[in-house]
């Protein structure tokens, strides 16, 4: 190898400021992956040599196996060398460590890293792999009636999977192809993390093979397992990543992805800007959903407790809740429904509440104070803008004969903070076993036995 | 493509979109950069195509639209010249001063179809380069405070006055202790010539920080 390189390297670096990956540089040499990454791996050792490369930083591509949560794992990442000796020390076998990039800018995170690729490849679309060291001959690309096909069977399957998983169907029926084509020689569980990995990177259309940030990898991870049947695998790393900040953390091998994604990036190129977009829309779904979920959670837990301490004494006379029984004494017999989202303004509640207990009143002519827990559920929105769904045990009371409490405990009810128990569940309540008959008492509080109850 | 021309206020508007998209995507990461707020406000959002790091502060993602916002109609008449982001120690000295310096060629047209392709490269090279720039640039003392100002020529100042853009958000003549700085030096980032917009980055930055 003639020495110039060094000298190019210098003027990349020093002269323009340059980040430089051995992607880039061998795209930009022409050499192959692996000579790039020699390459700088020797400006490094000379630099450091003549001391005069205390200003130049540097990146690692760590891999290897560790074991996370009881499950063994093999895992990518890039990390700042500063943090090299910490990450090597973690894994139980290093597979390889190879210099990932050398800049003089001290980066605080990984999106320059993916900027200073992403042209050079865009440029080098259909011949990116070229001097990546993966290689699979069924990698080839497809022909165009191949790919019209492809097309149309991505098209008609998420129609149907658009439901339970948006954003995903483009991911979920492309997936056969790219995990055919997988490079052999991956182990198994690599392989197959790969599949669905390789989706998601190659839907970056410039065969992005970082997630910058652990946020982005623990929602595409989470992504990944609604798609993989390998979800515990990425259920258990996702945390994990979340906790390590400075590591910047590769899906999949930088070099084995290329081949992948090369050919799937092809197919995928017309859907990758919008299936990008739904990985970030998922992306902030799923953190916004993981932070909803949290604040459901808190909520909830706050408005059990509050209405513990009013309702203490009513607690231990109602403790089951909701089994499907029919009441003989009751009139309607009221299956446990699903809950059911409601709509969570008071005086429609209100509206239809009356109607049941009018209805009840007039069908029986027994006067009788019956209260009944019945399982809320509410989805309304909140300041945010978002959505949330709060369950709740209600606990109603109505009467056949008598009006009076009704506002009193309806009134109480939309009071209450942030609870829209909808009324019109009345002719779904439940009996349970040991309700009580209290007269006149003014409202249903949800109790935390609710909490602990079969949905 | 249809050919437009300067005279079309539409294409006025569009070069004023995307340099405004960009000067609030170069703000928020120059926050990012240089430290002045704490990395936890931000997050990593897309722009052309490539990851970027906005702030979640409502507060400050508010000011900083308020302030292009009032931009915008400078740039849309070409009458802005530079668009400066200060950023000033606790003694309200500024101590770097990232200068963006703006021109529009006079007869613009947008003909090619690769243009916005093309403006979004260049636009990318220039994030690019923002996110490496500490690499020139010394470290900033702690507690700083960062200002927008926009010079440009004195017939628009005088409307700015005038005419709030929006309510309660009154631009006002800068102090000239904001304007120059002593001894400073120029450290060039980056420039871009394009079809519809030609731009200038550079630092200018306090020998002495501290």
């Amino acid at each position: 190898m003639d020495e110039l390189y060094l000298d190019n390297i210098d003027e990349y670096v020093n002269d323009q400021n340059k980040i430089v990956t051995y992607k880039w540089l061998s795209l930009t040499l022409g050499v192959h992956v692996n000579t790039a990454k020699q390459m700088l791996y020797h400006y490094l050792q000379q630099k450091r040599n003549e001391s005069s490369g205390t200003s130049l930083r540097a990146t690692y591509l760590v891999s290897g196996k560790c074991v996370e949560n009881g499950s063994t794992c093999h895992k990518v990442s890039v990390v700042r060398e500063d943090k090299l000796e910490t990450v090597k020390a973690k894994m139980d076998v290093t597979i390889s460590v190879h210099v990932y990039s050398v800049q003089k800018a001290e980066l605080k995170d990984s999106s320059p890293l993916y900027n200073t690729d992403y042209d050079a490849v865009k440029e080098n679309l259909k011949n990116c792999n070229k001097y990546s060291a993966i290689r699979c001959a069924a990698a080839v690309p497809m022909s165009s009636a191949e790919l019209q096909k492809a097309q149309e069977m991505a098209l008609a399957p998420p129609a149907e999977r658009e439901i339970s998983k948006p954003g995903l169907n483009e991911n979920t029926s492309a997936t056969s192809k790219p995990s055919a084509k997988q490079p052999a020689g991956i182990m198994g569980m690599f392989a197959s993390k790969n599949a669905s990995k390789s989706q998601e990177s190659s839907k970056e259309v410039k065969t992005e093979q970082k997630d910058d940030s652990s946020l982005v990898e623990t929602s595409k991870s989470k992504t990944a397992s609604k798609a993989n049947p390998m979800s515990n695998f990425f259920g258990k790393s996702a945390p994990k990543k979340a906790d390590e900040q400075q590591n910047k953390s590769i899906k999949e091998e930088t070099d084995g992805s290329s081949t992948a994604t090369a050919t799937a990036s092809m197919k995928q190129s017309q859907t990758s800007p919008k299936s990008e977009t739904d990985i970030k829309e998922e992306q902030s779904k799923v953190s916004s959903a993981k932070s909803k979920d949290t604040r459901n959670k808190t909520k909830r837990a706050e408005v059990v407790d509050s209405d513990d301490e009013k309702m203490e004494s009513q607690q231990k006379k109602r403790r089951r809740i909701k089994k499907p029984q029919p009441d003989s004494s009751d009139d309607e017999v009221v299956p446990d429904s699903p809950p059911v989202p409601n709509v969570h303004t008071p005086s429609p509640k209100k509206q239809v509440k009356r109607e049941p207990v009018s209805h009840q009143e007039e069908s029986s002519g027994v006067k009788r104070r019956k209260r009944r827990r019945v399982l809320k559920s509410n989805t309304f929105v909140d300041e945010d803008g978002s959505f949330v769904t709060e369950k709740g045990y209600v606990s109603e009371s109505y009467s056949e004969s008598e009006e009076e409490p009704e506002p009193n405990s309806q009134a109480k009810d939309t009071s209450s903070l942030k609870q829209s128990f909808g009324k019109k569940e009345a002719e779904k309540k439940e009996k349970s076993q040991k309700k009580t008959s209290t007269a006149n008492k003014p409202t249903k509080q949800p109790s935390i036995m609710g909490f602990f109850q079969k949905k | 493509m249809a050919t437009l021309t300067r005279q079309d206020l539409n294409f006025g508007q569009v070069v004023a979109d995307i340099l405004c998209e960009f000067l609030e995507v170069a703000i928020h990461l120059i926050l990012y950069v240089r430290e002045i707020y704490p990395s936890g406000i931000f997050q990593k959002r897309k722009k052309y195509n490539v990851p970027v790091q906005m702030s979640c502060h409502p507060d400050l993602n508010q000011y900083i639209q308020d302030t292009l916002h009032c931009v915008k109609p400078l740039i849309e008449k070409n009458e802005a010249e530079k668009v400066v982001v200060v950023i000033m120690d606790k003694e309200h000295h500024p101590v770097e001063r990232f200068v963006f310096e703006i021109s529009q060629p006079p007869l613009l047209s947008i003909s090619s179809e690769t243009l916005l392709s093309h403006v979004e490269q260049l636009l990318r090279a220039m994030i690019l380069k923002i996110s490496v720039c500490d690499a020139v640039l010394d470290n900033n003392p702690p507690g700083c405070t960062f200002t927008v100002l926009v010079h440009t020529r004195e017939a628009a100042t005088r409307n700015m006055e005038k005419v709030q853009v929006i309510k309660d958000f009154p631009w006002i003549v800068a102090d000239e202790q904001e304007v120059h700085m002593e001894e400073a030096k120029l450290i060039p980032l980056k420039t871009m010539t394009s079809d519809i917009l030609k731009m200038q980055l550079y630092v200018e930055e306090r020998t002495q920080k501290t």
